[in-house]
C-alpha cells in the first residue's frame, strides 16, 4: 500500500516535470511575441521592443528561462505580462468565479445521469431507452456556441430576463437571499451547457455499467427468487454498478480548473477559461504556463485519488 | 425503495430548485424604465477589459476610454481639432538656437570671428534688417536675443556594443573641450534659420565646423567613430524648442490634493524611467528638460526642432504625491516587497487611479465591469451623468440584446445592424469618418510592383465604391492618401482612381502584360502571379481580400490569398518583408508626422515602411513636416507629399471606415445658462466626427424629448 | 509464403478460416440492422458522404459549376429559395440551380454551393484527424501491448536524450552546442554497441555494465507518456497550438488528431495484453513467426473493434471541435469553407440573416447526430458481453 502510493507519486512528479517542459516548449518555441511588444505601433522604436524583451527574459537561453519562471512559480512570485498583477491572485479570483459554474455543472451531471443511464439500462431497447439515447447524443451534438445562442435569444425574447453575466447588472437587491437567487438564475443556463456533455457520456456510461451488472450470476440469481423488481435493480444490481463511479470523483477534480472559453465568451463570465483564453491571444506566457500547470497538478491528483478510491472500493485489488 | 426514492427526487429537487430562480429575477423593464437611477448612469459596453488604469504604462484603447475620463492633459483638441487648454490654461512656444563660433570660417566684412565681435555683428544685422534676402530678413526679424556662451568642458559617455562579443557593451569617454557658442533666442521656431544665417555668415559657415578638432576619446575608436563622437557631442547648429506651459490654478487630483508644475514633471520622469517601460517613451524621447519655473508655470525645452510635441502633452497627468518614490517604497513595505525593485508598474495605484479628470474611479472587477462617479470638484464644472460604467461583454451578439433591452447605453454596433437601427424611433445613430484607413500594400521590393503602372493598374481594377456600399454598407469613404480626410492636411485636389478594369489591362499592356489564350496576363512567358495576405480574424479585410481575388481574376491576374494569425503575419512575413501583396490598415494620429511608415530610410527589416517605399522629394517632406512648427507651411508641405503618394501608390488606398454608434433617443445634451435656466440640446458630432465630445454635458431623460429641428 | 507455411503448421487452411470470419461479419450485420437508430445513423452517414463527393466534384477546379467563392455583393443576404436578380447578375455570377436554395451570405456567396463544398472540407478535417489519432494510437497502444515488459536500458535513454536534446538545440538556433551534442550521442551510441559486440573491451571496462541496467519497461515509457498528454486540457492544448502556430487546414487536422490518440492507445494497450496472452498468439510465436507479423495479422484484426467504435464518434467530436474553433476565429481559413466557420461567420448576422446559422448549424447537428448514433450501434453490437443475450 505505501510502497504503491510512494511509487504512483514519484511517476506523476516526473509526469509533472516533463509536462512543465513540454508546455514550456511549446509556448516558447511557437513564433510571436507578447502583446506588449507591439511592432506595428510606430512608437515602438526597435530599442523599446529589445528592452521589453530583456525585462520579460525573452533574450535568455531558453533553460535559463524556464528555471526562471519555475522559481518564480514556487515562490510565487509569478506576475502577468499584461497587467503586473500576481499570477496566483488572478487565478484565484478566476477560479472563485468559475467555481460556482463547476458546482452546479457538476451537480447536473451527476444527478440527471444516473435516473436515466439506470432507466434506459432496466428497459433496454425500449421506448424510453431509445428516446434517452437519442437524446443523449443530439444533446452532444450541437455545436456548443449555436445551442448557447439559441437558448439566449429564446430566453430573452420569451421571458424579457437577462441571461449573461453573473448576476444581474446593476441589481440593488433589497435581500442576500434576493441577490443569491439572482446568482442561482444566473447559474442556470451556462450549467446546463456546460452539463449537456457529461450528462449524454455519464449516463451511457451508467447504462452500460448496469446491464453488464445486470447479466451477472447474482442478479440473475436474485431476479429467479422472485425478489422484486425494483430490489433487485436498485439494491442488487446498481450497488455494485455505481463501484467504479466512486473512482470518477477523482476525475471530476480537473474540471475545476478548465472552464469553457466558448461558454464563458458567451456568457460574459469571468471565468478561467476565459482569462486563459485572452492570455494565449495575449501570449502573456506566466499566466498560461501557471494555468498549464496547474491543471496538470489537478489531473494528476485526480488520477491518484481515483487510483486511492479504487483500492478502498474494490476488494478485489491488492497491491 | 430508498435509491431509487433519492435518484429520482434529487434531480427533480435540483431542477425545481434552479427553475424558481427565475421568480427572483428582475425583468429588463424593471431594471431600465422603472430604475429612476438608470438614468443617472451611463453604460458603456465594450468587448475587452482594461489592462493597467495607468495612462503612463498602458496603451490598449480599452484603458485609454477609462483614462480619460479619470486623467486630464495639459491640453487636448476643441471640435476644430485645434489644441485647447486643459490643465494648462495657456501656453507659448518659442526657440534657443546655438552655433558653436567657428574659426576656420570667413564671415563676408568680417573675416574670422571671436564670439563677442560675431555675436555683434549678427546684433547689428537684426537692427539693421537684412534688404533684398526676405527669408533671412524673415529670420532675422525673429531673433529676440543675442548673446554668447563661454567656452567650457564637456564629458560624455557613449554605449557600444563590443566588436569582439556582441553580446558585451563598451563604454566609450568622449570629452570636448568646446569652443564659445552664439545663442540665439527666438521668437517663434525657426527650422530654416541656419540656412538663411548662411547668407549672412557666408555658406560655409557651419559645415566647415570641424567638431573633431575640440574632442578626445579615451581608448582606441576607429576614425569613422569618433567623428560620429565629436559630432554627437558638439553639433556645430542646434534648435532647442522651447515650450512653456501656464498651469491652471486651483485644479485638484480626486483626493483633493492640489495639482501643480511638479506633477508635470513627475509624470514625464516616471515615462522617461527606464524601469517603468513605458509605451509613450518614444514621444518624450526629444525633451531635454523639464523645469518647473514655479508651481504653476513648467518650461519643457527640446533637444531638436519635433513639431508633433505639443500634442504629447494631452497626456493624462499623474499625482505626484501618491506616485514619488517615498510612496512606492512605503507601499513596497505595507505589502512586504522589496522596496528597491519595487516600480510604479507594481503599484496598486494602477488598479485604483487617482487623477483631476471628471470623473473618480471607484470600483473594478476584472472582466465585470469598471465603475466611475462624478467628481463634484471637477474644475469645469462636475458632469451630468452621476455615475460611468464601462461594462464588458465580450461576445458581439449578446452585447447587441443588452442594447436593446436598454441594459447598456452605447456598444460597438457593426455596420449591418445600423442601418436597422436607424430605422427604429427609439434610437438616434451618429456616424463619422474615423481615423484608419484600410490599404493593398504592395511589396515594392518585388516584380512586377517595383513599376507604379502595374501598381496603379491592380487599384484600377478594384471596384472600390461597391466594397464600401456592399461591405461597409455604406459606412466608409474612399481615400487618396495618408493624411486623416477631416484634417487640413489631406489634399481633396487628389482625385481617387476610377474604376476601370478596361484601362487597368491598357495600362498593364503598357507596362509588359498582355492576356494569353487562357486569358492570364503574361510577360516573357510568365504569368501575372502573386499572393496576397492579410491577418485573420478581421472580418472586413477578409471580404476585401475575397473582392479583391475575384476582381483580379477577372483581369487574368492569378492571385493567390492567405489569411495568417495576427502575429505570425507581422513576424513572419511583415517584419521580414516576405510577402507580395498584403491587405492591413493604419490607425491616423492628428499629427501628420509620417516618418516611420514612409521615410525611405525605415525600410529595413522590422520597420514599418514595409512596402519599400522611397522618393526623395517625399524624404524631403517628411522631415521637413515634423520639424516645422507653422500650421499653414505644415499643411502645403502635407498636400505635396500627399500628391506624391498619391502618384506612386505603394498603396492602393481603399478607404477609411466610418465609425457608428447609436444611442437611446432620450440621451441629450443639458446645459444651464448663467440665469439657472436649463436647456436640451439635441446631441451632433463636431465637425471632425467626434459624438462624444460633450459627454460631461450629457444626461438621460425619462422621456424622449421633441426637438423642434427633429425630422 | 509464410502465410502458407504458417497455416500449414497451424493445421488450418484458407477455407476453414474464411467461413466463421464471414459468419462473424454476417451476424454483425444482422444485430446492426436491428438498431434502426444505428441504421439512420448510417443512412445520413451515407447521404453525406455521396454530398460530400459531389460537393467536391461540383465545387472545385478552375471553373466549378457551382463556385462557392463568387461574391455577389449587389446580392448579399437574400433568404433561402429567394430568385437571383438576373439583371443585375453577369451570366457567370447566376447560380446553377437558378435559386439561391440556402440564401446568401454577407459577401453574395451562395451558401448552398458553400455548404456543399464545405462537406467535403469537414469530412476530410474529420478523417484525416481521426486517423492520424487511431494510426497514432494503434501503434503507441500496441507496442505498450506488445513489448510492455520489455526493459530499457540505461544506455539507450542516455543516446536517445543526447540525441533528441542535439537536434532541439540545432533547431532552435544554438548550432555548435546542438552539433556537438548530436555527435557526442553518435559517438556514444556507437562505443556502446562496440562494447556489446567486442568481447576484449567488455573485460576491460566492466563497469560499463552499469550502463546496462534496465531502467523502465517499454509499456511504462508509453504510458507516462499517454499520461503526460492527459495532462494537458485537451481543447486549451489545440487552441495554444492553433494561435501561436500559422492556420491552415492541415495545423488543424493534425492538431486535433495529435491531442486525441490517448483513448485508442489505452484500449489497444489493453486489448493486446489480453491478447498477448491468448492460445492463438503463443502457437504462432512457437512457430517463429515475426513480431511484426503477429502484431499485424493475428492481434490488430481482433483489437479494432473498439478501435472503430471510438473512431465513429472521434469524427463527430473532431466536426464538433472545427466549428468551436472557427467560433473564436482559429478555425480552417478561407478559401475553405468549413460548416463550422459559415456557422460562426453567420452568427453576426443571426437577427438579419438568421438563415447562415441555422443552415449550418441544423447540419453540423445532423450529421454529428448520425456519427454518434451509428458509433452507439457498432458498440452495442460489437460488445460481446452484450451480444449473447439476443
Amino acid at each position: 500500500m505505501f510502497s504503491f502510493i510512494a511509487r504512483s507519486l514519484i511517476q506523476k512528479v516526473i509526469t509533472l516535470f516533463f509536462v512543465a517542459v513540454i508546455s514550456f516548449l511549446i509556448i516558447h518555441l511557437a513564433p510571436g511575441d507578447p502583446s506588449q511588444v507591439d511592432p506595428l505601433n510606430p512608437k515602438f522604436t526597435p530599442e523599446m521592443v529589445e528592452r521589453f524583451r530583456s525585462q520579460f527574459h525573452l533574450d535568455e537561453p531558453l533553460h535559463v528561462q524556464f528555471a526562471l519562471f519555475y522559481k518564480d512559480l514556487f515562490t510565487g512570485k509569478t506576475v502577468s505580462w499584461k497587467d503586473n498583477r500576481p499570477v496566483l491572485d488572478k487565478i484565484w479570483e478566476r477560479f472563485l468565479n468559475s467555481l460556482p459554474l463547476f458546482i452546479v455543472g457538476t451537480l447536473l451531471t451527476w444527478t440527471l445521469s444516473f435516473p436515466v443511464g439506470v432507466a434506459s439500462a432496466i428497459r433496454r431497447g425500449g421506448l424510453y431507452d431509445r428516446t434517452a439515447t437519442f437524446l443523449s447524443y443530439l444533446l452532444i451534438s450541437i455545436p456548443g456556441f449555436f445551442f448557447a445562442y439559441v437558448m439566449i435569444i429564446f430566453v430573452v425574447t420569451r421571458f424579457h430576463v437577462p441571461v449573461i453575466g453573473m448576476e444581474t447588472f446593476g441589481l440593488n437587491a433589497s435581500s442576500w437571499l434576493h441577490a443569491a437567487m439572482d446568482r442561482v438564475w444566473h447559474l442556470l443556463l451556462p450549467s446546463i451547457l456546460g452539463a449537456t456533455g457529461g450528462i449524454a457520456v455519464l449516463s451511457r456510461y451508467v447504462r452500460s455499467q448496469m446491464l453488464e451488472v445486470e447479466g451477472q450470476d447474482y442478479v440473475r440469481t436474485a431476479k429467479a427468487k422472485g425478489l422484486p423488481e425494483d430490489q433487485v435493480h436498485y439494491r442488487h444490481a446498481l450497488r455494485n454498478a455505481l463501484l467504479p463511479f466512486v473512482t470518477m470523483f477523482g476525475l471530476v477534480l480537473p474540471g475545476l480548473i478548465g472552464g469553457s472559453v466558448i461558454i464563458e465568451s458567451i456568457f460574459s463570465w469571468p471565468g478561467m477559461g476565459r482569462m486563459a483564453y485572452e492570455a494565449i491571444l495575449a501570449r502573456d506566457y506566466p499566466v498560461i504556463l501557471t494555468v498549464n500547470f496547474l491543471s496538470a497538478v489537478l489531473v494528476l491528483v485526480g488520477t491518484f485519488i481515483s487510483d486511492l478510491l479504487y483500492l478502498v472500493v474494490d476488494p478485489r485489488i491488492r497491491l | 425503495m430508498t435509491s431509487k426514492r433519492i435518484l429520482i427526487f434529487a434531480p427533480l429537487a435540483l431542477t425545481l430548485f434552479l427553475l424558481q430562480s427565475y421568480l427572483w429575477v428582475p425583468s429588463y423593464e424593471e431594471q431600465t424604465r422603472g430604475n429612476p437611477h438608470r438614468l443617472e448612469e451611463y453604460i458603456d459596453g465594450s468587448i475587452g477589459d482594461a489592462s493597467l488604469l495607468n495612462p503612463v504604462l498602458s496603451a490598449d484603447s480599452a484603458s485609454s476610454q477609462i483614462e480619460g475620463l479619470v486623467f486630464e492633459g495639459l491640453l487636448d483638441r476643441d471640435e476644430n481639432l485645434h489644441f485647447r487648454g486643459r490643465l494648462a490654461k495657456s501656453w507659448e512656444i518659442n526657440e534657443t538656437a546655438y552655433f558653436y563660433v567657428n574659426p576656420r570660417a570667413r564671415v563676408p566684412g568680417l573675416g574670422a570671428a571671436e564670439g563677442d565681435r560675431l555675436a555683434e555683428f549678427i546684433r547689428e544685422a537684426v537692427r539693421k534688417g537684412a534688404s533684398g534676402e526676405t527669408s533671412l530678413a524673415r529670420s532675422l526679424s525673429n531673433i529676440r536675443a543675442v548673446s554668447v556662451v563661454p567656452p567650457r568642458t564637456l564629458q560624455k559617455n557613449f554605449r557600444e556594443k563590443d566588436p569582439k562579443d556582441p553580446k558585451k557593451t563598451l563604454v566609450v569617454r568622449v570629452r570636448a573641450k568646446a569652443p564659445a557658442r552664439i545663442r540665439l533666442d527666438l521668437k517663434t521656431v525657426d527650422q530654416d534659420l541656419f540656412t538663411n544665417l548662411g547668407i549672412l555668415l557666408g555658406k560655409e559657415y557651419f559645415s566647415s565646423f570641424r567638431a573633431a578638432d575640440y574632442v578626445a576619446v579615451t581608448g582606441p575608436v576607429p576614425a569613422e567613430r569618433f567623428s560620429y563622437y565629436a559630432r554627437k557631442i558638439l553639433p556645430a547648429v542646434e534648435h532647442n524648442p522651447v515650450l512653456v506651459f501656464h498651469l491652471r490654478p486651483g485644479v485638484r487630483f480626486h483626493d483633493g490634493h492640489l495639482f501643480d508644475a511638479g506633477d508635470v514633471k513627475f509624470t514625464y520622469e516616471a515615462i522617461m524611467n527606464p524601469a517603468n517601460l513605458s509605451p509613450r517613451i518614444a514621444d518624450y524621447e526629444p525633451v531635454k528638460s523639464v523645469e518647473v519655473v514655479d508651481p504653476l508655470t513648467v518650461r519643457i525645452t527640446y533637444k531638436r526642432l519635433y513639431s508633433p510635441a505639443l500634442g504629447t502633452w494631452s497626456m493624462g497627468i499623474l499625482p505626484e504625491h501618491l506616485l514619488n518614490e517615498k510612496a512606492l517604497a512605503a507601499e513596497a513595505r505595507a505589502r512586504g516587497l522589496d522596496p528597491r525593485k519595487f516600480s510604479l508598474r507594481e503599484s496598486r495605484f494602477n488598479r485604483h487611479p487617482v487623477g483631476c479628470g471628471p470623473f473618480v474611479f471607484r470600483e473594478w472587477e476584472s472582466d465585470q465591469y469598471i465603475l466611475l462617479d462624478r467628481f463634484e470638484d471637477y474644475w469645469e464644472g462636475p458632469p451630468n451623468y452621476g455615475r460611468y460604467v464601462y461594462r464588458i461583454i465580450p461576445d458581439l451578439l449578446t452585447q447587441e440584446m443588452e442594447f436593446y433591452a436598454g441594459t447598456i447605453d452605447s456598444y460597438n454596433v457593426q455596420p449591418h445592424q445600423v442601418r436597422r437601427l436607424k430605422a427604429d424611433p427609439r434610437f438616434q445613430s451618429f456616424s463619422g469618418l474615423s481615423f484608419g484607413y484600410t490599404y493593398i500594400g504592395y511589396n515594392m521590393r518585388r516584380k512586377p510592383f517595383d513599376d507604379p503602372r502595374v501598381r496603379r493598374a491592380l487599384g484600377m481594377a478594384i471596384d472600390v465604391d461597391k466594397i464600401i456600399r456592399y461591405v461597409l454598407h455604406g459606412q466608409g469613404e474612399r481615400i487618396t492618401g495618408p493624411f486623416p480626410k477631416q484634417t487640413d492636411y489631406y489634399n481633396h485636389n487628389v482625385t481617387p482612381l476610377p474604376y476601370d478594369p478596361e484601362g487597368a489591362l491598357k495600362l498593364l499592356a503598357r507596362a509588359g502584360w498582355r492576356r494569353n489564350a487562357q486569358g492570364w496576363l503574361e510577360k516573357d512567358g510568365k504569368r501575372l502571379r502573386f499572393t496576397l495576405i492579410t491577418n485573420s480574424g478581421n472580418d472586413l479585410r477578409k471580404a476585401v481580400l475575397a473582392i479583391a481575388q475575384d476582381s483580379w481574376k477577372k483581369i487574368g491576374v492569378d492571385v493567390r490569398t492567405d489569411l495568417l494569425e495576427w502575429s505570425v503575419f507581422l513576424q513572419e512575413r511583415v517584419d521580414k518583408g516576405d510577402f507580395d501583396a498584403l491587405i492591413l490598415g493604419w490607425m491616423m494620429g492628428i499629427e501628420p508626422d509620417l516618418y516611420q511608415i514612409w521615410h525611405s530610410s525605415q525600410s529595413g527589416p522590422h520597420q514599418l515602411n514595409f512596402v519599400a517605399f522611397g522618393n526623395r522629394e517625399a524624404d524631403d517632406l517628411i522631415a521637413k513636416i515634423r520639424r516645422e512648427y507653422d500650421f499653414d507651411r505644415q499643411v502645403a508641405y502635407c498636400r505635396r507629399l500627399h500628391e506624391i503618394i498619391a502618384r506612386e501608390q505603394p498603396y492602393t488606398f481603399l478607404y477609411v471606415g466610418k465609425w457608428t454608434a447609436v444611442l437611446d433617443k432620450r440621451i441629450v445634451i443639458k446645459r444651464v445658462d448663467e440665469a439657472g435656466r436649463v436647456h436640451y440640446e439635441k446631441i451632433r458630432p463636431t465637425k471632425t466626427g467626434n459624438y462624444t465630445f460633450y459627454f460631461n454635458r450629457w444626461i438621460k431623460l425619462p422621456e424622449a424629448p421633441g426637438f423642434a429641428m427633429d425630422g | 509464403m509464410n502465410d502458407e507455411r504458417e497455416k500449414a503448421i497451424l493445421g488450418v487452411s484458407d477455407r476453414e478460416v474464411l467461413p466463421p470470419a464471414e459468419g462473424r461479419l454476417r451476424s454483425f450485420w444482422r444485430l446492426f440492422r436491428k438498431n434502426r437508430m444505428a441504421m439512420a445513423g448510417l443512412a445520413v452517414f451515407g447521404l453525406f458522404l455521396a454530398t460530400a463527393l459531389v460537393g467536391l466534384v461540383l465545387t472545385s477546379g478552375t471553373d466549378p459549376l457551382m463556385d462557392p467563392a463568387t461574391v455577389r455583393l449587389q446580392e448579399k443576404l437574400r433568404p433561402p429559395l429567394s430568385k437571383p436578380n438576373l439583371a443585375m447578375l453577369r451570366p457567370k455570377e447566376v447560380p446553377a440551380l437558378g435559386v439561391y436554395l440556402f440564401g446568401t451570405d454577407d459577401l453574395g456567396r451562395d451558401v448552398f454551393a458553400r455548404m456543399l463544398q464545405g462537406a467535403w472540407v469537414s469530412l476530410t478535417v474529420g478523417f484525416v484527424a481521426v486517423g492520424i489519432s487511431v494510426i497514432v494510437g494503434i501503434f503507441l497502444g500496441g507496442i505498450a501491448g506488445y513489448y510492455g515488459p520489455r526493459p530499457v536500458r540505461a544506455d539507450r535513454v542516455g543516446a536517445s536524450v543526447l540525441l533528441t536534446l542535439g537536434a532541439a538545440l540545432l533547431f532552435t538556433g544554438s548550432g555548435v552546442t546542438g552539433g556537438a551534442i548530436l555527435v557526442a550521442g553518435h559517438l556514444f551510441l556507437f562505443w556502446d554497441l562496440l562494447w556489446g559486440r567486442v568481447p576484449l573491451l567488455r573485460e576491460k571496462m566492466p563497469w560499463v555494465r552499469v550502463l546496462r541496467v534496465p531502467l523502465f519497461s517499454v509499456d511504462t515509457l508509453l504510458m507516462r507518456l499517454v499520461d503526460i498528454m492527459l495532462c494537458f486540457p485537451s481543447f486549451f492544448l489545440i487552441l495554444t497550438v492553433v494561435a501561436l502556430l500559422p492556420a491552415s487546414i492541415y495545423n488543424i487536422m493534425i492538431v486535433i488528431g495529435l491531442t486525441s490518440w490517448m483513448g485508442t492507445a489505452r484500449f489497444v494497450r489493453a486489448e493486446f495484453l489480453s491478447l498477448r496472452e491468448q492460445d492463438f498468439v503463443t502457437a504462432a510465436r512457437a512457430l517463429g513467426v515475426g513480431d511484426l507479423r503477429i502484431i499485424f495479422r493475428h492481434m490488430i484484426p481482433n483489437a479494432v473493434a473498439p478501435v472503430l467504435v471510438s473512431a465513429t464518434i472521434g469524427i463527430a467530436t473532431a466536426i464538433l471541435t472545427e466549428a468551436g474553433l472557427s467560433f473564436l476565429g482559429f478555425g480552417v481559413p478561407p478559401p475553405h469553407a468549413t460548416w463550422g466557420n459559415i456557422l460562426s461567420d453567420g452568427k453576426r448576422f443571426i437577427f438579419d440573416a438568421p438563415w447562415l446559422t441555422f443552415v449550418p448549424g441544423v447540419a453540423i447537428l445532423v450529421v454529428v447526430l448520425s456519427f454518434n448514433l451509428f458509433g452507439e450501434g457498432l458498440r452495442d453490437t460489437l460488445n460481446p458481453r452484450l451480444k449473447e443475450r439476443h
